[in-house]
């Protein structure tokens, strides 16, 4: 007797159906195998489903049983496939028939339970595209998918529900798909009220988390670059319903969703350790997997000590930071994964980190300040948008007004803003296929970024004196646009221009 | 020609043509001088030994280029050790005005170093300015050779002059030789709270000079100040502009100090610091802007 049930494999970010083929065979010895290019959670499936159906009170069916995961040219990994396979036996020793146009996906526990599987969005994504109109999926993963309209999404809990859904004997509804409040508010560690001085950081944070720019910031240890990064959730828009989905997607793949958890609708704060390796960041390994840099996806990437980073995971990441997606090309795989994140990047001047520090004395040679700040190349500096020059801050020179935080423009306020330039920016870019200004190409630079002749002259005269190169001359332009937008201004004016000309590539040293 | 000047020769102690000044420091006079560029006797005639830190802060430099250029110009050989810093800022500002330099490595006449500004060691033998040092080859820098070399530095010179220095500095060991041989001292005041200020102030309460413009120096020397066509920049200032001079004249500031100091949103202090800095107005170095 064969069995036919429908799931999917996730190839990177795309989908393909695979047909679950369950035979259950009189003849021969009693045995259960698997076949169709399986990988050990696959093969180590048959003991979940023979434990999981003996716990729901079925008798295992005594026959020889094999199963292939169709088509058999493709790896297929991960503990998806119990369900189905499941499904396939059920259906034969109960049997009911299983509905048309269904999809499966799920992992057993050995007492009948569904466990959290990952990517269960993705399947949803595919089964409406595909025309399937029921997914069966365990019910902790049941509410990602439940977010995409169209198709019923049925939250199991466990086998002997399951059957008696399709025996009729029991009821399972559909799910109505909710947020999850627990997910939404992300909040930051620090509010900007808390940051004391900083004006020019803080300003330059809110140009960045508006029009999406890149930024780094170069300073002494304790001059508060983390503090700045670490405020930075806090003024970030949240996610449109587009971005949102793309987002969930990469987090649904790489099975970082909580159970029960929703569309991801804040911009997520990647802050990996330098000591991360080329494939936790840039993604990869035998199986394909997204990295940080496709985690931070419409996000933030935060990398502290830049420098330390090491030199291939940086070079690594000009592909990403240019393109906004990175291929991962693997002999037999290639997988392409969203990357379009926002780099926000701190350094110190100097290995002791007290180069120009107006108290502190500088240990380093020259030779050792200009190779440190080397280790950060050309092209990825060229690459960033705003670069901050961060000095400490002595708060005895301070006010009582000024030191009060009390009186400290908040998060709030300035998310405000950023949230009515982010919109300004959606409107702009509605028939292009770009989100914000920092992803402008020279093509949209022409049409939004109309420049009058006095700002071009005067960009032109800050081009020669600071030596910008041309890539830093479209980035001021940018900057600029976004600066303006945050005003709600249509026309760059030379102000827009002149503070954009602040946040220039710096040399740090003094030669 | 670069190639005919970049020939090492050599000079002993017993050649009329050694310097007079250095000679005269006895014991301590190096016997045999190796040497690169034109050795033409004139340069020797006024020298001026100008040291600093290695570490020097933007005043110490801008103060560097500004007494050094004018004191160049008169005619003056400026005499340092060719290190990072305060050596740099000196020899550099002299071959931008065209005047003669001489530069007294700490290591083999062979050798550059820092290999890094080996530019500015061709400018120098460009200028018709001269390299020495007492050692052969391409002997290693070491610890000693520094404060050896310093001597050499003080010996050559009438006078010298101290801009910054720390109080364990080697620039306080060129200062020490000078006083053992006679030299007259020079130190530029600076913030007493400053590390690199210390050494000056030291200077200072012992007896050296004040030095607080170019005159002071030239004085001592009998020169007068060349007619040196600097420019300044002649568009006017609006009253925002002024107000941002006037806080500049007094320390090099950050952005941020400047806006709460004329309590005016960051925003627009950034924007008009660009304009300023773009018409000449003013400078920035490591965060902080100074006026030009």
């Amino acid at each position: 007797m064969l069995i036919k049930v429908p799931s999917v494999v996730n190839l990177g970010l795309e989908t393909i159906k695979v047909d679950v083929e369950v035979n259950l065979a009189n003849r021969g010895l009693p045995g259960f195998e698997i076949v169709g290019l399986p990988d050990k959670a696959v093969d180590e499936s048959r003991e979940r489903v023979r434990a999981a159906i003996s716990s729901s009170g079925v008798d295992f069916p005594s026959k020889k049983i094999t199963v292939n995961l169709a088509p058999a040219d493709i790896q297929k990994e991960g503990s998806l496939y119990d369900l189905p396979i499941a499904v396939g036996i059920l259906s034969s020793v109960l049997q009911f028939s299983i509905p048309e146009k269904s999809l499966f996906l799920g992992e057993l526990s050995f007492d009948g339970f569904l466990r959290h599987t990952k990517g269960a969005l993705l399947m949803a994504l595919f089964a409406k595209e595909f025309g399937f109109l029921n997914i069966f999926v365990p019910k902790d993963s049941a509410n990602e998918a439940g977010a995409i309209k169209g198709i019923k999404v049925f939250p199991v809990e466990n086998l002997i529900q399951l059957a008696g859904y399709f025996l009729k004997r029991k009821n399972i509804e559909p799910i109505v798909y909710r947020k999850n409040l627990n997910e939404i508010s992300m909040p930051a560690e620090f509010d900007m009220r808390e940051v004391l001085g900083q004006e020019q950081a803080k300003r330059a944070m809110e140009i960045a988390a508006a029009g999406g720019h890149n930024i780094i910031m170069v300073g002494s240890p304790g001059s508060g670059k983390t503090m700045l990064a670490r405020a930075l959730p806090g003024i970030l828009p949240p996610l449109n319903e587009t971005e949102s989905l793309e987002v969930t997607k990469i987090y649904s793949v790489a099975g970082n969703i909580q159970p029960g958890g929703s569309l991801i609708t804040t911009r997520q704060f990647r802050a990996p350790h330098h000591t991360a390796s080329l494939v936790g960041i840039i993604g990869g390994g035998t199986r394909p997997h997204p990295g940080e840099v496709s985690l931070a996806h419409r996000g933030v990437l935060f990398l502290d000590e830049f420098n330390e980073f090491p030199h291939n995971v940086m070079e690594a990441m000009r592909q990403p930071l240019e393109d906004g997606y990175l291929t991962i090309s693997r002999s037999k795989k290639r997988v392409m994964y969203p990357a379009d994140f926002m780099l926000v990047a701190s350094a110190n001047p100097c290995p002791c980190g007290y180069f120009n520090h107006p108290k502190k004395n500088c240990t380093c040679t020259q030779q050792q300040i200009k190779k440190y700040q080397k280790r950060i190349s050309g092209p990825i500096l060229d690459r960033i948008d705003l670069h901050i020059a961060i000095s400490p801050v002595d708060t005895t020179e301070f006010s009582d007004n000024q030191k009060n935080s009390e009186l400290l423009e908040s998060s709030k306020i300035i998310k405000q803003r950023v949230i009515f330039a982010k919109i300004r920016q959606e409107k702009r870019f509605e028939k292009d296929l770009i989100q914000s200004n920092a992803q402008m190409k020279n093509i949209h630079i022409k049409n939004y970024c109309k420049l009058t002749k006095d700002i071009e002259e005067l960009l032109h005269r800050a081009s020669i004196k600071f030596q910008l190169s041309a890539r830093s001359y479209m980035k001021t332009i940018k900057v600029a646009r976004t600066i303006a937008d945050l005003e709600g201004v249509e026309e760059i004016n030379i102000s827009h221009m002149a503070e954009a000309l602040q946040y220039k590539p710096k040399t740090y040293e003094s030669a | 020609m670069l190639k005919l000047v970049s020939m090492v020769q050599i000079i002993t102690i017993e050649d009329k043509n050694y310097p007079k000044l250095l000679k005269e420091i006895g014991n301590d006079a190096p016997k045999k001088l190796y040497y690169k560029g034109d050795w033409d006797m004139g340069i020797f005639e006024n020298c001026l030994a100008v040291v600093g830190s290695r570490h020097l802060t933007s005043y110490g430099k801008k103060i560097t280029e500004q007494l050094v250029t004018e004191i160049a110009a008169a005619g003056i050989t400026i005499v340092s050790g060719f290190m990072y810093g305060g050596d740099e800022a000196a020899h550099s500002a002299t071959v931008r005005i065209g005047g003669k330099t001489i530069a007294v490595m700490p290591c083999g006449i062979d050798l550059v170093h820092p290999e890094y500004q080996e530019k500015l060691y061709n400018e120098i033998l460009e200028k018709k300015g001269l390299i020495i040092s007492e050692l052969e080859g391409k002997f290693q820098p070491a610890l000693w050779t520094y404060p050896r070399r310093n001597r050499i530095v003080a010996g050559l010179s009438k006078a010298i002059l101290v801009v910054e220095a720390g109080l364990n500095s080697g620039s306080l060991i060129t200062a020490k030789y000078a006083k053992k041989y006679g030299r007259k001292i020079f130190a530029v005041p600076g913030q007493i709270t400053s590390d690199v200020s210390k050494g000056t102030i030291k200077l200072i309460k012992e007896g050296a000079e004040v030095v607080t413009e170019p005159g002071d120096i030239l004085k001592y020397y009998n020169f007068s100040l060349a007619k040196l066509n600097l420019t300044k920049p002649s568009s006017t200032l609006n009253k925002e502009e002024q107000k941002i001079i006037e806080q500049l004249k007094r320390e090099p500031m950050e952005a941020d100090t400047i806006a709460r100091a004329l309590s005016v949103s960051v925003i627009k202090i950034g924007a008009t610091l660009s304009l300023m800095q773009l018409k000449g107005f003013i400078n920035q170095e490591s965060g902080k802007y100074y006026v030009n």
